[in-house]
C-alpha cells in the first residue's frame, strides 16, 4: 500500500514537475521571442536622416573690374556688380526621404553688357570704356530646384533626383538630374555616381550695329548710320551671318569616390566628363579683325563680328580633397583639381583652407586657392583675329591667365539654438570675404553671409 | 607613370579598407570641419568662379548649363 502510495506521489511530483518544466519553457519561450523581437525591432530602428526642417538664408554680394570686355572684342570696361539672395529648405517627408527646394536670384549690373548698345544718346560719347544705360545694362537671373533624396533603412545607399529651372531676359534653362550612392566598410568608403542633363536656350541678342545686317535689315541704310557720322572706315560692311542656333544642350556623368584613411584623415575624388552643344558662344560678344579696317562711331569701334565657336565641347575634371583633423583647433583642408577640354584648355586649381576653432562658437577661416589655366585655341585678343577663321573669341575668361584668391571667413555656432524666430532656431551664421585677382588686370570682392536656422 | 600613381590610389583605399574606422572612432571625422563637399556658404564663389575661369566641375558645383556661362 505504502509502495503505490510513493508511486503515485511519484507520478504526480513527475507531472507536477513536467507541468512546471512546461511552464519553464513557455516562459523561456516568450522571453526568448520577446528577446528576439527586441532585437529585431534594434536592427529595425533607424534615425531619421533630417530630424527636421532646416532653412538656409543665404546671400552674396560681388563686384568686379577689369579692362578687357568680351563684348567690346576684349578691350572696354568689366565693370560689374552682382547681389545673389538664396533660400534653401530642407524638408524630412519621412524617416528615410528629404526634399530641398532652393530658390534664388541673381540681380546684376554690368557695363559691358550695357554696351551691347553704346548709342544710348546720353550726354557721354559711345566709349567701350563707359558704361551705357540701355536696357541690357543690368539683369536678374532666378532659379529654382527641387532635389528629393531617398535613403534606404541601412543608411548605405541613397537615391537623389532633381529638377531644375533657371531663367534671365536672354537665356533659359531647364534641368534634370539623379545620383545613385552607395556606402560600404562601416561606412568608410562611399561611391556615388551622378548625372545632369540642361536643356537651355538662347533669346539671340545681337550688338546694336550688327542688327541692321540681320535678316529684314536695312544695313548700312539703318537709321544708326545716318544718325551718328562714321569715323576711320566709312563703308562699314560687317563680315556678319546670323547664328544659326539657338540651344545649348549640357550632359554630365560624375564619379565621386571618398575614403576614410584613419581617425583624423579622410578625402576624395572626383571626375566630372560633360558634353555641351548647341549655341556654346555668347551673340553679343564682338570681334574686332586685324585685317578689316575699323570704323566707329564717337569712340566706339563697330564689331566685325560676333565670336564664333565651335558647337561641341568636351570637358573633362578630374579633383580630389584631403581633410586632416591635426587637433581640437586645426583643421587642414586641402583640394586640386585638374581640367582638360578639347577647345585646349587646360588648368590646375589648388585650394586650400585652414579652420581655426578659437572657441565652441567661433571659427575662423582663412583660405587661398590659386587657378592658372591654357588658353583657348580660338582666342586672341583685341584686333588679333584675321577674318578668315572659323572660329574666333577675344573673350579673356577663354584666355591664358593664372588667378589668386584670398579668403577669410567666420562662423558662429549656437548647437542650443537659443535665439528663435517663429519656431526656427539659429543654428550658425556664416560670413565670408574673397578677393579674386588675375594677372591680365581682372580684380574681384565678394562677400558672403548665411543663416542656418533648424525648426523646433 | 600615371598607372602607377592609379595603382598607389587603388592599393592606398584597399590598404585603408583593411582597418575600418569604427562608427565610434569617427569624433574628428564628423566634425563638420571635415565634410568633403562643398559647404553652401561657398556656392557663391563657386558659381562666379564658373562664371570667370574657362574650367568647372569635380568641385560640387556647376558644371555646365544652367547659365550662359561657360
Amino acid at each position: 500500500m505504502e509502495e503505490k502510495l510513493a508511486e503515485v506521489a511519484a507520478v504526480i511530483k513527475f507531472k507536477v514537475m513536467r507541468k512546471t518544466y512546461s511552464l519553464r519553457c513557455s516562459i523561456l519561450f516568450i522571453l526568448i521571442t520577446s528577446l528576439t523581437y527586441a532585437q529585431d525591432s534594434t536592427a529595425t530602428y533607424k534615425k531619421r536622416v533630417l530630424e527636421s526642417t532646416e532653412v538656409d538664408l543665404l546671400a552674396s554680394y560681388y563686384s568686379q573690374e577689369g579692362n578687357n570686355a568680351a563684348v567690346t572684342g576684349g578691350l572696354g570696361t568689366e565693370e560689374l556688380t552682382d547681389a545673389a539672395p538664396t533660400i534653401v529648405i530642407s524638408i524630412p517627408m519621412n524617416d528615410d526621404d528629404v526634399l530641398t527646394i532652393d530658390g534664388g536670384i541673381s540681380a546684376y549690373t554690368s557695363a559691358s553688357s550695357s554696351n551691347v548698345n553704346p548709342f544710348d544718346g546720353g550726354d557721354n560719347p559711345a566709349d567701350p570704356f563707359v558704361a551705357s544705360t540701355g536696357a541690357s545694362s543690368n539683369d536678374v537671373w532666378g532659379n529654382l530646384t527641387g532635389t528629393y533624396s531617398h535613403s534606404s533603412d541601412d543608411r548605405n545607399t541613397i537615391w537623389t533626383g532633381k529638377l531644375s529651372f533657371s531663367t534671365e531676359y536672354d537665356y533659359t534653362s531647364f534641368g534634370f538630374g539623379g545620383s545613385f550612392t552607395k556606402l560600404f566598410n562601416e561606412k568608410n568608403t562611399e561611391i556615388s555616381l551622378n548625372g545632369n542633363v540642361y536643356l537651355d536656350s538662347w533669346k539671340i541678342i545681337y550688338p546694336f550695329e550688327l542688327r541692321p545686317f540681320t535678316e529684314g535689315g536695312q544695313g548700312i541704310n539703318d537709321f544708326l548710320f545716318n544718325a551718328y557720322p562714321l569715323l576711320g572706315n566709312a563703308n562699314y560692311d560687317p563680315q556678319f551671318t546670323e547664328l544659326g542656333e539657338k540651344r545649348r544642350n549640357s550632359y554630365s556623368l560624375g564619379l565621386n569616390l571618398s575614403q576614410i584613411f584613419t581617425q583624423r584623415l579622410q578625402g576624395s575624388l572626383a571626375v566630372d566628363l560633360v558634353l555641351q552643344d548647341g549655341l556654346l558662344s555668347t551673340p553679343f560678344q564682338r570681334v574686332y579683325f586685324g585685317n578689316v579696317e575699323d570704323t566707329f562711331i564717337q569712340n566706339f569701334q563697330l564689331a566685325d563680328d560676333v565670336e564664333r565657336l565651335p558647337s561641341e565641347r568636351l570637358k573633362l575634371a578630374i579633383g580630389g580633397r584631403l581633410n586632416y583633423y591635426l587637433n581640437e583647433i586645426f583643421v587642414l583642408r586641402s583640394y586640386y583639381r585638374f581640367y582638360i577640354d578639347d577647345w585646349g584648355i587646360s588648368s590646375h586649381t589648388a585650394n586650400i583652407e585652414v579652420p581655426v576653432k578659437i572657441s565652441q562658437s567661433f571659427t575662423l577661416y582663412p583660405s587661398y586657392r590659386y587657378y592658372n589655366q591654357s588658353a583657348s585655341d580660338y582666342f586672341a585678343g583685341y584686333e588679333q583675329h584675321f577674318s578668315t577663321g572659323d572660329f574666333y573669341t577675344s573673350d579673356f575668361d577663354l584666355s591664358e591667365y593664372n588667378a589668386n584668391q584670398f579668403g577669410f571667413g567666420l562662423k558662429y555656432t549656437d548647437i542650443f539654438t537659443r535665439f528663435n524666430i517663429g519656431g526656427f532656431g539659429l543654428k550658425s551664421i556664416d560670413l565670408k570675404y574673397n578677393y579674386y585677382e588675375r594677372n591680365t588686370g581682372l580684380s574681384a570682392n565678394m562677400i558672403a553671409g548665411g543663416f542656418n536656422f533648424v525648426m523646433q | 607613370m600615371k598607372l602607377k600613381v592609379l595603382l598607389l590610389g587603388i592599393g592606398i583605399i584597399a590598404l585603408s579598407s583593411c582597418s575600418a574606422v569604427k562608427e565610434y572612432e569617427k569624433v574628428y571625422i564628423n566634425d563638420p570641419d571635415m565634410v568633403l563637399g562643398q559647404k553652401k556658404i561657398d556656392r557663391f564663389e563657386t558659381n562666379f568662379q564658373a562664371y570667370r575661369e574657362a574650367s568647372a566641375g569635380a568641385n560640387g558645383g556647376k558644371t555646365g548649363g544652367g547659365c550662359g556661362c561657360n
